[in-house]
């Protein structure tokens, strides 16, 4: 008898409780298997860690047979790496550290791995670690273009990880054809087919060569703005599909994209599972970065993060990286130990480009503060977000 | 006119039909994908029929520490936000007291802002202060604020007409308060917690918006998916969102069962149950 | 001697009056204390004044005899939670108020300057005015969808469901189990340009049609307005379709029998009976889904494109990678107050009880 009022009264809360319960019960199970299943390699004591917060698939992984780069590094030295993929986005990076190194904190990764520019900031900012380099033996080699870079001057405070090139990448299933030029990104042809990254340096640096202007040169904004009215007009006539990150790569494979700008390695690391997908240098030029290791202010572990660097700069080791990850390595020797084990990759142009294509190659000139904000800003208003 | 009406019944029934399509689309697919063995990074064509990924849906390391830290956090505020909320709920409805309007008026607040203005004011708040880091506690805090209103609110509803008196009757036979409350009142409005729980449970499990502005360096599941999404969607992910899914159907069909086999023992017994407060749906 | 024992007796009866000025000024000092509104020894003054109304009520309930314990029960219960709320919910929207007010010193630095700079507002309406626009009409025309395809669905369950009705609500409610994030990729999958649904559509010809209808915008259907006001739809057509069912299931179907013999055609005893019946449900449902989906940037971010982008994308963009605080909490707070208005004048229009 007294259930006929209640059910009455089912308030729209109950409802939620009652479909809450059956979902949360559902979600438990798997849960709960989750927790047997990971097992945690953390523990052991302070000296013998170290952690690097690094860009997503950016380096070899263990995989079946082969010990991947962290894996060797603990069994040449019983240090542990602690090693994550939290570095996604420059700015957003840069977001989350700012209250703690700002407040005179430090953060959790004793290895960051920031975008040169990005390094350049936190040096300027006084947020950045000098490097011991003492224990750094092979410092020596690194590459000549890469001792004592404009973001870094002395030297003193970073290594380079990992370099790249931006130019097109596109799919040739969608396009129907070779693409050459930077114009191609603006052709109606491939109206709201088209992605830029949300990296200004590689949009607006590529968009610059396209229209003539050396992105090395900038000083100010008005020496960037043609490419700035360039970029708004192509996202006001819907041109532009999205600006995105890392993830162009998913949007390039499955058609979404008829072409983009993009990173070299990524598209060489695609073109394994697609070969449909390719990348090219514009006639027009493209541009040229680095991401760099670099310790973070009132880091940890310096010591073992010193031992990580040095191993990394073992060419044996650094052409090991190269082969998975197919950037440009900024160490000497990768490419006659690279020759040793995959000769097809160690004469390739995108990862070991002659003379005449690095002339074709510029990087993002250094802005000072108050010019880099405005770029921000006026790059920001167009994205959209 | 008879005809008609047929006609007319069918349509509704055809298009809530296809409304029902419409919500298992992306359903059907995610548990089609977690079957797939992808090409490359993306789970996103389909290749092949495997059954690998359900063999190891762990196998995804980081996915399954991201799995692990959200239970962890969803655990700790739910049962923060439990007690907090049933507080509330039973001062709501035990007692009527001055400025209670004014408290049911507040309690809808946090409902009605938007996720994003919870997320980004909190984080204002922690902003700049030397107390706490963001990162596990900040999050806890965070889902723990949201949840109190929704555990209140629902437990308020669900013991809505429970006999207060009982409580009296208790003590004038000698209980005292505290043993009033565990013998008496606590297994009464019970299943009312309980169901307001795993509300909050589920709750804190799936925040996305909110997180994302208190998490600091700590990668909840969702904020896992948010970073995976734009370098690597494993089939591993596709897993686990199936698994869910699957116990979810397992548990609402159980429930039903139970609920008919209940409701034919009552006709059959038709015995007056004892309060109607135990009955759940 | 008397005074003190009158003076003692006054304050038992009037015991609820002091729990409820306790938690007041408890909450008061935890807001001014949470927003850094006072700092040094002001601060100090304001943690000992907390401290001394807590003491003071514990006090109270434990010397203050029965009648004034039972008039401060109720506060004793509700404290602990209110005043959570009190830190962690006011505290951050009165600091989120101070930030949005505040200039930067420099562009990196972490402190600011409470300056009543009310140009960080105009720069937000200037800047992010359509942001503004497109989430409100997003959010609106993925409201009237929801209750377009809820409505129909929680009465076919609530009337015609029979012995399957709790099944049925089930199958509802099971999709929301998967995660919102793993749902919303799915539909960007599902939409892509070489998907299923576009392919579908081509081999039918429908694509002309949605072209026409501006659904569909140079053959894709991914990352065009639709989309994302589809994935809204998607994402919160259980908060419309669940309070709707509710109150429709409360109806007595002896009641739609009766009006179905009272009034000549169903459609007539529809209207007479049951939609009035069903409105709170559908009054709950629009709130339920019209906040979150105007606050939203997850679909406008995976199934949008640069010219479909939502004030919650700018919001997150400004705060998490501009590190634009002021401004991100000037859009913050524009949001908030103008859903908080359009609540109030909605709820005057429509509003009912039924609310919780």
């Amino acid at each position: 008898m007294n259930d006929r009022p209640m059910s009455r009264n089912m308030t729209r809360r109950q409802f939620l409780a009652r479909s809450g319960a059956l979902g949360a019960v559902g979600i438990s199970l798997p849960a709960l298997l989750a927790a047997c299943g990971g097992s945690d390699s953390a523990g052991g004591a302070a000296s013998t860690t170290v952690s690097f917060d690094n860009w997503p698939l950016y380096i070899d992984p263990t995989e079946d047979s082969a010990l991947g780069t962290v894996d060797r590094f603990a069994e040449a030295t019983g240090i542990t790496m602690n090693y994550t993929e939290g570095y996604n986005d420059n700015n957003e990076y840069f977001a989350k550290i700012q209250p703690l190194l700002g407040n005179g904190k430090t953060i959790e990764a004793d290895i960051i791995a920031p975008t040169f520019w990005m390094a350049g900031r936190l040096i300027s900012l006084g947020w950045a670690e000098k490097l011991p380099l003492a224990d750094i033996p092979n410092m020596a080699n690194i590459t000549d273009g890469f001792v004592n870079p404009p973001w870094d001057p002395t030297g003193e405070y970073s290594m380079p990880w990992q370099a790249g090139m931006a130019g097109i990448a596109y799919n040739i299933d969608v396009t129907g054809r070779e693409l050459n030029s930077v114009e191609e990104l603006f052709n109606p042809e491939f109206k709201g087919k088209i992605g830029m990254l949300t990296e200004m340096r590689d949009t607006i640096g590529l968009i610059a060569m396209g229209l003539g202007i050396d992105p090395s040169t900038i000083a100010s904004f008005d020496d960037a703005a043609p490419a700035f009215e360039k970029l708004a007009k192509a996202k006001a006539d819907g041109q532009i599909r999205q600006f995105t990150g890392n993830d162009y790569t998913d949007d390039l494979v499955s058609g979404n994209f008829a072409a983009c700008i993009g990173w070299s390695g990524d598209v060489l690391q695609l073109g394994k599972d697609s070969p449909n997908i390719r990348f090219v240098i514009p006639e027009e030029g493209g541009t040229r970065w680095a991401d760099v290791m670099m310790l973070p202010k009132g880091v940890k572990n310096s010591a073992n993060a010193a031992k990580w660097m040095n191993f990394c700069f073992d060419p044996v080791q650094a052409a090991l990286i190269t082969q998975y990850v197919q950037y440009l390595s900024p160490v000497k020797g990768v490419r006659e130990e690279l020759a040793k084990i995959n000769p097809e990759l160690a004469d390739n142009q995108l990862l070991f480009p002659d003379d005449a294509t690095s002339a074709r190659l510029r990087a993002f000139a250094t802005l000072t503060e108050d010019v880099e904000a405005k770029f921000d800003e006026e790059f920001s208003a167009i994205t959209g977000a | 006119m008879r005809k008609r009406s047929k006609v007319a019944r069918w349509a509704l029934n055809i298009f809530a039909g296809m409304g029902l399509l419409y919500l298992f689309t992306p359903i059907i697919f995610i548990v089609a994908f977690s079957f797939n063995k992808p090409k490359g990074n993306f789970n996103i064509a389909w290749q092949e029929f495997t059954l690998e990924n359900w063999m190891h849906p762990f196998a995804e390391k980081s996915l399954t520490h991201a799995l692990r830290v959200s239970l962890e956090i969803a655990a700790v505020s739910t049962i923060i936000s439990t007690v907090l909320g049933s507080l509330i709920a039973i001062a709501l409805s035990r007692y009527k007291f001055r400025g209670s309007g004014g408290i049911n008026i507040f309690l809808i607040l946090p409902l009605t802002t938007p996720e994003i203005v919870l997320g980004s004011s909190l984080a204002t708040l922690f902003l700049g202060q030397n107390f706490i880091e963001f990162g596990f506690t900040t999050i806890v805090i965070a889902h723990i604020m949201f949840q109190v209103s929704f555990v209140a609110l629902t437990v308020r509803a669900r013991i809505r007409g429970f006999d207060w008196t009982l409580e009296q009757a208790a003590q004038d036979l000698g209980a005292s308060p505290m043993r009033t409350f565990m013998k008496v009142t606590l297994p009464l409005i019970l299943p009312g917690i309980l169901a307001a729980s795993l509300l909050a449970f589920a709750l804190s499990i799936d925040d996305f918006i909110i997180t994302f502005f208190n998490s600091g360096n700590v990668v909840t599941f969702p904020l896992q998916i948010y970073g995976a999404a734009r370098v690597r969607i494993p089939p591993q992910i596709n897993v686990l969102a199936s698994m869910i899914l699957f116990l979810s159907v397992a548990v609402l069909l159980s429930g039903t069962i139970a609920g008919m086999r209940k409701e034919a023992a009552k006709t059959s017994a038709a015995k007056p149950k004892r309060h109607s407060l135990t009955k759940s749906g | 001697m008397t005074t003190a024992v009158t003076a003692s007796r006054r304050i038992s009866t009037n015991a609820d009056r002091v729990g409820l000025g306790a938690m007041l000024v408890a909450a008061v000092c935890l807001i001014a204390l949470g927003a850094r509104w006072v700092s040094g020894p002001a601060a100090s003054v304001l943690l000992l004044v907390l401290a001394l109304v807590l003491i003071g009520v514990l006090v109270l309930a434990l010397r203050g005899g029965p009648e004034a314990r039972r008039l401060l029960a109720p506060y004793g219960l509700l404290k602990p939670g209110m005043l959570w709320l009190a830190l962690f919910f006011l505290a951050p929207v009165w600091s989120l108020l101070r930030i949005s007010l505040s200039t930067k010193p420099s562009r990196f630095s972490v402190d600011y300057n409470f300056t009543w700079a009310f140009e960080n507002y105009s720069n937000a309406f200037k800047d992010f005015g359509t942001q503004f626009q497109h989430a409100f009409v997003y959010a609106a025309i993925a409201t009237v969808l929801t209750v377009l395809i809820g409505y129909p669905l929680a009465y076919v369950i609530a009337f015609r469901g029979g012995r399957y009705k709790n099944i049925l609500l089930g199958m509802v409610v099971i999709p929301f189990f998967t995660s919102y994030l793993i749902r919303t990729i799915a539909w960007s999958t599902i939409l892509a340009d070489r998907g299923f649904v576009v392919r579908t559509f081509d081999a039918v010809g429908l694509v002309q049609v949605l072209e026409w209808l501006h659904i569909m915008d140079n053959g894709k259907l991914l990352n065009t307005p639709a989309a994302v006001i589809g994935g809204l739809t998607y994402n919160f057509l259980p908060f419309m379709l669940l309070p709707i069912y509710v109150s429709l299931e409360k109806i007595d179907t002896n009641l739609v029998d009766a009006a179905g013999d009272l009034y000549s055609s169903a459609a007539r005893a529809f209207r007479k009976v049951v939609l009035p019946l069903s409105v709170p449900g559908v009054f709950a449902g629009t709130l339920l889904t019209f906040i979150p989906a105007a606050g939203d940037f997850v679909n406008a971010q995976f199934l949008g494109n640069p010219n479909t982008t939502m004030i919650g994308n700018s919001i997150q963009d400004q705060f998490l990678k501009q590190n634009n605080y002021p401004v991100a909490s000037a859009m913050s707070a524009v949001l908030m107050f103008s859903i908080a208005s359009l609540v109030l004048i909605y709820t005057k229009i429509f509003g009912t009880e039924d609310l919780a």
